[in-house]
């Protein structure tokens, strides 16, 4: 009896599968299907992306499928991709958690005939057809020296936080933010770089120390986004509001306080609900096959002609929040 | 027909028949419902997704059949994946090598664990929640919390995807810890003493039997499975980084309960056990592929709600049908009509073999 129960358990699921009377395999209707995966769907970054995405999917008249880890899960990410795949998707648009790891699971998908494009942060190239790239690391370096001179009237002396000296993303922006330096405002001076681990209260008791030890010190640039609300603090306990100046990469919702206080003067960083229409809108044409590898312009909805950088469609400028227009958005 | 037949608690058999409907229903409920369950690919998936939970399921049944518990589990695996890492990377051992190193690391926090429940005596919920920080924390402090290991062997990493004879080879590799846990809990001495150490360990160390030693290997094999676990989902996820198997402790336990092992030990099967996996397996699976629920994107959540909800269910279920038998046995009437049926099954074994 009980020898017979344990068989019994184990072959119920392959007999239970031999009833054939329900088991549906037909594909989709007729409407092309776009599954949208954030990185995690509780961040407020990609549920301004979803927004933007569910508009441009109304635009498209297209079937948006929105699903992720509720937390950033590379595991589950992959099992989501697994099951779009067997799901029979059209195309799949990612923003991957673990760059190599996904691919596995992406590449299978385009096996099976699915097209894959990723936004935000990419996988290996041989496993997607187009990366949605929200901005190049040129963009963002120039973009923050840019702003930094504006905000010193091009001359004095400045400071940098970052997340870690060795963190590539940062150190690549941080070229570009010397060699603009260099090019264009020679009465600018780097007196500083410090890492702040990515912390806010490091960034704080680094912003403290570098007011502290500089004292002409005029402007601090804040790269990493959990640093620019960590140096706001600093600069407003020392009661210098307005006397060092301070701008940042990072979300406007986490700087909004602090922007309309005056202890912020701007915040940057792409309109992430853009990139979520991008990612979209470029997910729609390399389905209808619209878009092709080779192409050199991609005309993207109410976005415009955009440029496309090898196998990269890059959203365009980053974008400048201020304390006048921080309230248009909410993420 | 074995001796020990009949002095299975009739309410366990019924748990695990019950479990099984559970099984058949959910399977028919997915055919009819859900978009392409019943394809080879998507049972493919399922097994690939639930075998590191499943096998971390098994061993933990027999610690929780001797009436403890090992909330480590999870830590364990990102502690046995970061040592992968840091075995093939750091070290640049082979990586057959390095998978018996990784093996052998979780044996001994496996034996670390059993040393502290067995020899000093420490009640198993506090030493393996204290384990449960100390291996998380271990893997944390070797990569910082940001090191991840990636670029593993294609060969390793094909363990993560291929077919053998027809199933993935995390099947094979699970059938296989299945039958060895069956074949130990069920079907050896030793093994069969884990009940009997759940039941009354007091009873068990009168009948002559060591049951500190005998405690000792449940914790061994739950410390060398989580190892298994975390190099089948390296090889999966083509990375090994200190937050693999994040709260699968839970999802074990989960699984373990559901299948009709008491949570005080003493009462419990591995084939229930089965079932229990194969219940959650399905479900969350089969849940994020019926259209409303894929289209609201809300298969995860849901999943995990419906496993709280079966759970709690398949918990109180015994519980209400006892109250509910009772309340009939007051008439006098139904109590007539009961007895039979309940004493029928209890007669009619004894007899058969003569």
């Amino acid at each position: 009896m009980k020898r017979s129960q344990f068989l019994t358990s184990l072959l119920a699921v392959p007999a239970a599968l031999l009833f054939p009377s329900c088991n549906k395999t037909d594909s989709a209707g007729r409407k092309l299907t776009i599954a949208f995966m954030p990185k995690g769907k509780g961040n407020s970054y990609f549920i301004a992306c979803e927004k933007g995405a569910r508009e441009a999917v109304s635009e498209l008249g297209v079937e948006l499928l929105f699903d992720g880890p509720t937390n950033t899960d590379p595991a589950k990410q992959n099992e989501i991709v697994e099951n779009w795949t067997t799901l029979g998707v059209d195309v799949i648009a990612v923003a991957c958690e673990n760059t190599e790891g996904i691919s596995g699971a992406l590449k299978k998908a385009q096996q099976k005939g699915i097209k894959v494009v990723t936004y935000d942060s990419d996988t290996t190239q041989d496993a997607r057809s187009f990366f949605v790239n929200q901005a190049t690391p040129q963009g963002i370096g120039e973009a923050l020296m840019d702003e930094a001179a504006r905000l010193c009237a091009e001359e004095g002396e400045f400071a940098i936080i970052t997340a870690t000296l060795t963190a590539a993303n940062m150190n690549e922006w941080r070229k570009f933010i010397g060699s603009r330096l260099a090019s264009k405002y020679p009465k600018m001076k780097l007196v500083d770089t410090k890492p702040c681990d990515d912390q806010k209260d490091k960034a704080q008791s680094e912003a403290t120390n570098l007011i502290s030890a500089n004292p002409n010190l005029k402007c601090i640039m804040a790269i990493c986004s959990p640093a620019v609300p960590g140096a706001a603090e600093a600069i407003k306990q020392a009661g210098k509001a307005g006397a060092v100046k301070l701008l940042g990469l990072g979300l406007p919702s986490e700087n909004r306080a602090y922007l309309k206080e005056g202890v912020t003067q701007s915040v940057i960083l792409w309109r992430v609900a853009d990139l979520g229409y991008l990612a979209i809108q470029v997910a729609n044409a390399v389905a209808n096959k619209s878009l092709n590898p080779g192409d050199k312009t991609f005309k993207a909805g109410r976005l415009g002609e955009l440029e496309i950088e090898g196998s990269s469609i890059i959203l365009g400028k980053p974008f400048l929040f201020t304390k006048d227009n921080v309230d248009q958005f909410d993420f | 027909m074995s001796p020990q037949t009949r002095f299975i608690p009739k309410q366990l058999l019924r748990q695990e028949f019950l479990l099984l409907m559970v099984v058949l229903l959910e399977v028919g409920f997915f055919l009819c419902t859900a978009k392409n369950f019943g394809t080879s690919d998507n049972i493919s998936n399922i097994i690939r997704h639930s075998a590191e939970i499943g096998l971390l399921t098994l061993a933990m049944m027999p610690v929780i059949l001797t009436g403890g518990i090992d909330l480590s589990v999870g830590s364990l695996m990102g502690f046995c994946a970061v040592m992968f890492g840091v075995i093939t990377h750091d070290w640049h051992v082979a990586t057959p090598p390095a998978a018996a190193l990784t093996l052998l690391a979780g044996l001994l926090a496996g034996a670390f664990n059993a040393l502290l429940i067995t020899a000093l005596r420490l009640p198993p919920l506090i030493v393996t929640l204290g384990t449960y920080s100390l291996f998380r924390g271990l893997a944390e402090a070797i990569t910082q919390g940001t090191k991840t290991y990636r670029s593993f062997d294609s060969d390793f990493i094909n363990l993560g995807e291929i077919h053998w004879v027809g199933m993935p080879i995390q099947a094979w590799i699970f059938a296989s810890a299945a039958l060895f846990f069956y074949l130990l809990v069920h079907r050896t001495t030793f093994g069969r003493s884990f009940r009997a150490i759940g039941f009354s360990p007091e009873g068990t160390r009168y009948a002559g039997i060591s049951v500190q030693k005998r405690t000792a290997l449940p914790y061994l094999l739950t410390g060398i499975t989580a190892a298994l676990a975390s190099l089948l989902f390296t090889a999966r996820l083509h990375q090994a980084r200190a937050d693999a198997g994040m709260g699968y402790e839970l999802y074990a336990v989960t699984a373990v309960v559901l299948g009709g092992t008491s949570i005080f030990g003493g009462t419990g099967t591995v084939h229930g056990t089965l079932a229990g996996i194969t219940a959650i397996a399905v479900l969350s699976n089969g849940i994020g592929r019926v259209p409303a629920v894929f289209k609201a994107g809300v298969g995860g959540e849901l999943a995990a709600l419906l496993t709280g909800a079966l759970l709690l269910i398949a918990l109180t279920a015994p519980g209400i049908g006892n109250h509910l038998a009772k309340m009939f046995a007051k008439d006098s009437t139904n109590l007539e009509k009961l007895k039979p049926s309940v004493s029928q099954h209890a007669q009619k074994t004894p007899i058969l073999p003569s």
